[in-house]
Formats: C-alpha cells, sequence, structure tokens
C-alpha cells in the first residue's frame, strides 16, 4: 500500500472520498480520546467510581487559579494604560500573540515527534487504508487542539483584556476567534517539516535514540538561541521595572517585538488581523495569516507523503550487531550481585535515560527550568548599550537581586523556592511507579519488599531533583550574584524541601499508578499523577510560605526563622518519607 | 509445593467470577498441567498462585508460605512466567538477568553457569548485549524463561509457556520441566493444548467456568468415564468442558 500511495503522489484529492474523509475523522478523534484520556476518565468517575474525589480539587485547583488570573489582567490593564495614550496598545496584542507562538514552537518540538514517532498508534494507523499525508494530518490535528489549551493561558488574557479596555467591536472579537484558531497552523507545521525531515535522515542511522535526543536539543536550543539573538538586538532600556519601562520595551523602534516580527511575520499579520477588525487592512492580514497556514499545512502533508513513513518504519528496530561474547567478557559482565537495592535504582536510572521521553521531561527539564532563568538574564544583559554584564541597574535579574537583599531573610528564602521549584517542577517523582506500565508485574513479583523498592525509587528521584537544585544554585550564584553566606542555606532548605515534594509525588503516583499506556508520553507528559503532584507542591509551598510569613511577623532573628524553617521542613520531610514507604507496603499488593 | 483451598475470585465488583472455590494442591517433583478453554480462570488462578491478584476468598500456600501473610518469602521460591512477555524493553537482554538475579540473590558462580547455560540453549548468546526492544516475541518469551530458571526456584509457574516458541525451544523447555522436576521441584504451568499435558505431566486439572471439573493422573482421569477404555484427553476435556 505504501508503494501505491507514493505513486498515486500527493495530488490525488484527499476529501475524494467521503468514506476517507471518515476514516481520518476518526483517527482524529480517537486520537483525541486517547490524548485527553476522556475515556478512561469517564469509565473511572462513573463506572469503578474512582477518582471521584478528583472532582472537588479540580474546582478548588481552579478557583487557585482565579487570583493568579486576575493578577495577570491587571498586570496587563496597566500596562495597556501606558501604552494607549503613545497609540502603542497593538504591541502589547503582537506581544501575547508572539509569546503564543514561540510558545507553540518550543513545545512544538516535542509534542510533534512525540505523536509522529513515538506513539504506539503507529502501529495500528499505518496499516489503514490512509495515506501518509492522512495519517500526519489527523495526528497534527490533535496537536493543534492541543494547543489552544496550552496558548489560552498566554493570549486570550491579553487579547479579551485588550478587546473589553478597548471597548472594540464585532470585527475584533470575530477575527481574534479566528485567529486564535489558525494561530497554532503556522508555528506547527514548520516544526513538523523540519521534524519529519530530520526524521528521515536520523531512522537511517544506528544510534536512533541517541540522535533523536540530540536533534530535538538541538530544536529547541535553536529556539531558545533565537530569543537570545533577539534579546540583544533588542535595544537598552530604563532601569526602572515600571509599566513605563515595560512600555518603552514594547514600543521602541527596534524592540523586541518588531525584531521578532520581522522574522517571524505571522505574529505581525494576526496582530493587524485583531487589531484591523473588519477594516481593510484588518482582513488583508487576516487572510495572509489563513493563506500561508493553509499552504504550509498543505506543504507538510505533501511533505509527509514523500518522508513521513520512511521516518517511521523500522524506527524501533536496533540494528544491533548480533556479537557472542567471550567466556571472559561474559564473566565481567554478569554481576557478582548488587544488592536489591542498587539493582532497582540501576533500572530506574537506566530506562529513564534511555528512554528519550523520560529523559525529556525528568532530568531535562530539571536542568532547562533554570537554564531559562539564565535565559532571560542573558536577553536582559544583552540590551545593556555595551553588554559588559557587569550587573547594571537595568538587568532586571541584578534589580530583583538589590531588590531582595533589603532583607537576608527574605533572599534565602526566595532562593530556596527558586530552587526547591526548579528541582521538583520535573515529573520524576510524581510518575516513577506509572513509567513502569505494563512491567510493573516485575515488581509486583521479585521477593524485594515494596518499602525497599520505592526508597530506591525515591533515591533515583532526589537525585533528578538535587541536579536541578545543583544547577539552580550555579544560576543563583552567578547570574544572581547571591553571596556564599545566603547560598548555602538556601541549597540546605531546599534539599529538606525536595525530600517531602519528593515523597509527595511519589504517593499522589503510588495511589493512582496509570500502568495500561503504550505511548510512554502518557506515562509521563499527560500524566494526570504529574499535574496533580504540582498541584500539591504549589499547595504545600503556599503554606510553607504563610507559615513563614506568621513567622516573621513575630520578628525573630533571621537565623532563628531560619532554624524553625529548616527544623519543621525537616520534620515533614521525615515524616512523608516514612508514610510514603509504609503507603508502598500498602499499595504494592493493591495494584492489579 | 502449591496449595489453593477454597479460593474464590471475581471480576468487577463479582459479576464476573473467573475463579470459584478452587481446592488443589500440587505437591513437590510434580509437574502439574492446568488445562482448560479460553477464558475459564488460568490465568486468574496462576495470578492468585504468585500473588499478582488476591483472592476474595480462600488461602493459597507455596512451599508453606501464605501467600498473603508471607508475601516475600513465598516470592523467593516462586518465579513466574506471564502468558505475555513485557519486560524491560530498554534494557539489554544481560542487564535483565543481571537484574533478576541481584533481586533473587543469586551467586555469581551460579549465575554464570546458568546465564551461559540457557542463553546457549535458547540462542539468545549473540544477541544477548542487545536492547530487548530488538528482540522479536519469541526471544522475549524466551528471555523471560531464561530470568526465571535464574534462580533456580523451588516453585515455577508458568502461563501457556509453549505458545509462540519455535519447535526446538518447546522441546528444550519440556527438557527443563522434567529435570526441574526430578529435582524435587514443582512445576505448575497452564495449557490449551492437550497433548503437551497428556504427555508431560504427572498430574493434570481440568477447569472449566473457574471450578475445577476434573483433577488427578492421566489414569484417575481416564476412570472418571468408562464409557470406553482408551480414551483421549481430548475426548476427556471437551466431554468435561461441554456445559
Ligand atoms: N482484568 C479482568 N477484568 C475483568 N474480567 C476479567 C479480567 N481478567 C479476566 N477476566 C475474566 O475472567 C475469566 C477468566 O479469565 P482468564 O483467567 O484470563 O482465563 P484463561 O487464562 O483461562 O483464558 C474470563 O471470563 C475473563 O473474561
Ligand atoms: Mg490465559
Amino acid at each position: 500500500m505504501s508503494a501505491s500511495s507514493a505513486g498515486a503522489g500527493a495530488g490525488g484529492g484527499v476529501g475524494a472520498r467521503p468514506s476517507r474523509v471518515k476514516t481520518v475523522l476518526t483517527v482524529i478523534r480517537a486520537g483525541l480520546r486517547s490524548n485527553f484520556g476522556l475515556a478512561t476518565l469517564k469509565h473511572r468517575l462513573l463506572k469503578e467510581k474512582k477518582d471521584r474525589w478528583l472532582v472537588p480539587l479540580v474546582g478548588v485547583a481552579a478557583i487557585g487559579v482565579v487570583p493568579m488570573f486576575y493578577g495577570i489582567v491587571l498586570l496587563i490593564e496597566n500596562v495597556y494604560l501606558v501604552l494607549k495614550p503613545m497609540g502603542q496598545e497593538r504591541a502589547l496584542l503582537s506581544f501575547g500573540i508572539l509569546a503564543g507562538q514561540l510558545l507553540i514552537l518550543l513545545f512544538g518540538v516535542y509534542y510533534v515527534i512525540a505523536a509522529f514517532y513515538f506513539a504506539r498508534d503507529l502501529e495500528f494507523l499505518i496499516p489503514l487504508p490512509l495515506r501518509p499525508g492522512e495519517v500526519m494530518a489527523s495526528k497534527f490535528a490533535v496537536i493543534v487542539i492541543n494547543e489552544y489549551l496550552t496558548v489560552a493561558a498566554i493570549v486570550l488574557p491579553v487579547v479579551v483584556t485588550v478587546g473589553v479596555l478597548a471597548r472594540r467591536g464585532v470585527g475584533y472579537w470575530v477575527n481574534a476567534t479566528l485567529v486564535y484558531l489558525t494561530l497554532p497552523i503556522i508555528p506547527l507545521a514548520l516544526v513538523s517539516l523540519v521534524v519529519v525531515a530530520m526524521m528521515r535522515f536520523i531512522n537511517v542511522s544506528r544510534k536512533k535514540d541517541a540522535l533523536i535526543l540530540v536533534g530535538s536539543l538541538a530544536l529547541i536550543g535553536l529556539s531558545f538561541a533565537l530569543q537570545i539573538g533577539l534579546g540583544r538586538s533588542a535595544g537598552g532600556r530604563g532601569p526602572e521595572a515600571s509599566a513605563q519601562a515595560v512600555a518603552a520595551f514594547f514600543t521602541s523602534p527596534d524592540s523586541l517585538l518588531n525584531k521578532v516580527g520581522a522574522i517571524f511575520p505571522p505574529g505581525i499579520w494576526a496582530t493587524k488581523a485583531i487589531a484591523g477588525g473588519f477594516s481593510g487592512e484588518g482582513l488583508a492580514n487576516l487572510a495572509l495569516l489563513l493563506g500561508v497556514s493553509v499552504v504550509l499545512f498543505a506543504g507538510m502533508v505533501v511533505a509527509a507523503e514523500k518522508l513521513f513513513y520512511r521516518g517511521v518504519i523500522g524506527l524501533g528496530e536496533t540494528t544491533g550487531k548480533r556479537r557472542r561474547l567471550t567466556r571472559d567478557e561474559m564473566s565481567r559482565r554478569v554481576s557478582s550481585g548488587r544488592r536489591a537495592f542498587a539493582a532497582i535504582f540501576g533500572r530506574e536510572w537506566k530506562i529513564m535515560n534511555r528512554t528519550p521521553i523520560f529523559l525529556l521531561n525528568g532530568i531535562l527539564v530539571s536542568v532547562f527550568v533554570p537554564a531559562i532563568f539564565v535565559l532571560m538574564a542573558t536577553l536582559n544583559k544583552g540590551g545593556r548599550g555595551g553588554g559588559s554584564g557587569g550587573g547594571g541597574g537595568g538587568d532586571p535579574m541584578a534589580l530583583l537581586g538589590t531588590l531582595l537583599s533589603a532583607n537576608p531573610l527574605v533572599v534565602i528564602l526566595g532562593a530556596a523556592l527558586f530552587m526547591t521549584i526548579c528541582g521538583s517542577v520535573n515529573g520524576t517523582a510524581s510518575s516513577t511507579f506509572s513509567r513502569e506500565g505494563a512491567q510493573f508485574w516485575i515488581s509486583r513479583m521479585i521477593p524485594v519488599a515494596p518499602r525497599e523498592q520505592a526508597a530506591a525509587k525515591f533515591l533515583h528521584s532526589y537525585l533528578v531533583a538535587m541536579l536541578g537544585v545543583a544547577t539552580a544554585s550555579v544560576v543563583a550564584a552567578v547570574f544572581l550574584h547571591l553571596r556564599a553566606a545566603y547560598l548555602a542555606p538556601a541549597v540546605a532548605l531546599s534539599l529538606v524541601a525536595g525530600v517531602l515534594l519528593a515523597a509527595v509525588g511519589m504517593m499522589i503516583d503510588l495511589a493512582r499508578p496509570l500502568l495500561d499506556w503504550t505511548n510512554p508520553q502518557k506515562a509521563i507528559k499527560q500524566n494526570l499523577n504529574v499535574l496533580l503532584a504540582l498541584f500539591a507542591d504549589v499547595g504545600i509551598l503556599t503554606a510553607v510560605f504563610f507559615g513563614v510569613k506568621a513567622l516573621m511577623r513575630v520578628k525573630l532573628a533571621t537565623n532563628v526563622v531560619l532554624g524553625v524553617v529548616f527544623v519543621g521542613l525537616g520534620a515533614l520531610a521525615a515524616v512523608s518519607y516514612l508514610a510514603m514507604l509504609k503507603f508502598a507496603d500498602k499499595r504494592y499488593p493493591e495494584i492489579e | 509445593m502449591i496449595e489453593l483451598t477454597h479460593v474464590t475470585k471475581s471480576y468487577n465488583r463479582g459479576k464476573i467470577k473467573a475463579v470459584d472455590d478452587l481446592t488443589l494442591t500440587v505437591k513437590p517433583g510434580e509437574i502439574f498441567g492446568f488445562l482448560g478453554p479460553n477464558g475459564a480462570g488460568k490465568t486468574t488462578t496462576i495470578k492468585l498462585i504468585v500473588g499478582l491478584l488476591r483472592p476474595d476468598s480462600g488461602r493459597i500456600a507455596v512451599e508453606g508460605y501464605d501467600v498473603a501473610k508471607e508475601p516475600l518469602k513465598a516470592k523467593q521460591v516462586t518465579t513466574y512466567v506471564p502468558d505475555f512477555p513485557a519486560i524491560y524493553e530498554r534494557l539489554t537482554g544481560l542487564e535483565y538477568l543481571n537484574f533478576i538475579g541481584d533481586v533473587y540473590g543469586v551467586p555469581k558462580a551460579e549465575r554464570l553457569e546458568r546465564i551461559g547455560k540457557w542463553l546457549e540453549i535458547f540462542e539468545l548468546a549473540p544477541v544477548v548485549t542487545n536492547p530487548i526492544q530488538s528482540y522479536s516475541h519469541g526471544m522475549k518469551q524466551k528471555i523471560v524463561l531464561a530470568a526465571a530458571l535464574l534462580p533456580a526456584p523451588r516453585v515455577m509457574v508458568l502461563d501457556e509457556p509453549l505458545v509462540g516458541l519455535d519447535p526446538r525451544a518447546a522441546h528444550q523447555l519440556k527438557e527443563m520441566f522434567r529435570e526441574h522436576c526430578d529435582a524435587g521441584k514443582t512445576l505448575f504451568f497452564s495449557t490449551h493444548i492437550m497433548e503437551v499435558a497428556e504427555k508431560l505431566c504427572d498430574r493434570i486439572g481440568i477447569i472449566h467456568k473457574g471450578r475445577l471439573v476434573a483433577c488427578g493422573t492421566m489414569e484417575e482421569l481416564k476412570a472418571i468415564d468408562r464409557t470406553e477404555a482408551g480414551q483421549s484427553l481430548e475426548e476427556i476435556f471437551l466431554e468435561l468442558t461441554e456445559k
């Protein structure tokens, strides 16, 4: 069938037969359903009556998000009010849209690789009477819909706030809706083209996993580099971190925005389409945006016809050399008996590092998050005329540092919070059981006490968290110029907090492990447990925050407050770790 | 030795009774064949024995250890080969065997000898340093078998072990069964292939709709129905599982 479809080429009418369209739609629907796990969730909620507790929790989380959203809207409103008299309110729109598109570009690499090449459903899709372009189009549709959610958090507040404040008419809202729906297509189609081409060539090579990883990192790195480059050319800004400064930042003739716009014009088209409403300018730009989206999408489908399957088929094959080990080699390679703890730790480590999706979402996240801060620092320093990086007043990071240094306690706790977050936002702990998937029976069978297995898993998750803490402390020392006297207690605090958060993450995953996945993406990236653990982390850190605030009101000495926080967190950490081990003993036999 | 006493297990909150009041003893040195049509409850019984499922009621003991009360002791003496070889795709065959050797505490000398032996027999030696991901279904099954043999357990429990094996490997596996039990150990396996059960087993249990409908040596089974001497197991099987 691949031969005939290749022969038919790309021109052969996608919508020729209605049954074909129906199949594509079915594939999309199946993709969406499995992607969002709605069927499973519905089943769990209604049939098995598990997970009912999720409903109130989601409600609480939603309420928690409201103040945050309100804050964002307030900020947007302030910037708008500054920009308005200058007639530059459009800059705000472009900013929201471009930020959304950059985000899509960044995460897109990742979604596209996972969906196009690592989803197991390909094994079922490829034999279907669908052309490669159609399979890819349906997968693309699923990613686009996914991205609507990602982008909503950034684009919607800006577009809606500006629209409401400016009392815009119907044209604004109609165009905004169309733009929103089209927004992910251009960046994703670009990413897809690059990825499909890349995979076509990676697939012929031997070290596929390594190459995939390097390739994705290169792509992500490239988009970072793009931003840094933009930042460097962004031009100077005043030192005040006020709405005025932000406004100046938006409007200066060679501002970040215009540079981005120059390189990535769809953002500008989108802005003009929305801002222009039903005027000539608005409609022309809307047409441009839609037209380019369609062309790129079509281009991607054409490329898929030629390249897609050749990149997918045989991806799972390893061109392993068949080689018999000599007696000596065998004797060396057969281990002389590690403790079970070490064996399990080793297994965790190997599987994590050898599964690209796990590696990206676990270890690399804990390096990336701090790296993003470095990036922001570089980006802003780049704007300083000479760029000698002496940490001048114009550097918001340094500014932040100066601001905070007013109170050493605040600096230390702030740095500890930063490090804790960097270490714990990755999903390593909260997916540690889910990641075992269909192989969990092995853990159930082996004669190793669940608590010992959990302890080994804990060590693994905790080491990943420490990696994040380490990177974050480098960032704090080098880019925030944090003094050692502040750094040391901050590191100590975040190491203790890391125990608590890792144990809580593991308990969440233990309570409802997701074991029936076929696409490793589901075990970590789309695992609800990872999200729940993030909520829990935010909750815990907020509670600690209020605790500390109460302590500070009592006006104790800095060291005393730090001591109390340290001891308090330490006690919580110890209790949660022990509780996690106990919970493992209880849960292992129950998980069927 | 495996003992099941009045074991019951149902799925979906009691709607599907997969195992119904099963009582059964498998003695040391015995190859026990567990025979039944699809959906009879073989896999469920096996998962109950190895502790992957918990019975609704009844007691299960392996080598005298209550599976529910002393799970680690029971696990230490049991290995299990599932019907579908889901194992760590990202590890190499040798890494997996090492992992199993480590968690069961197999000393180096024995480990080296047994790994060498089973890799040769199963013809896995040339691929043992490749990731399991690259193995065929049959090769995965063989590495699971090799892993189950590595600790030289007193009890082995296998779910349809011969399905998907090539004739050569199947032959070798049967030899291994005999060897294992001649050393006084216990072997419990399920199958729906009657010839295998007939040729290989010391005793056979026939399960149908979760109930043990017959159990005994080949001779004893033949004696159940006296209509005709020399009845084959297939005929007995079809008769017993008719309803
Ligand atoms: N996880 C499960 N959930 C619900 N029913 C199941 C499950 N596993 C097995 N069953 C049912 O239990 C019965 C016995 O299944 P099984 O033990 O797998 O049979 P066998 O291995 O003999 O083919 C069947 O009716 C099957 O449908
Ligand atoms: Mg079965």
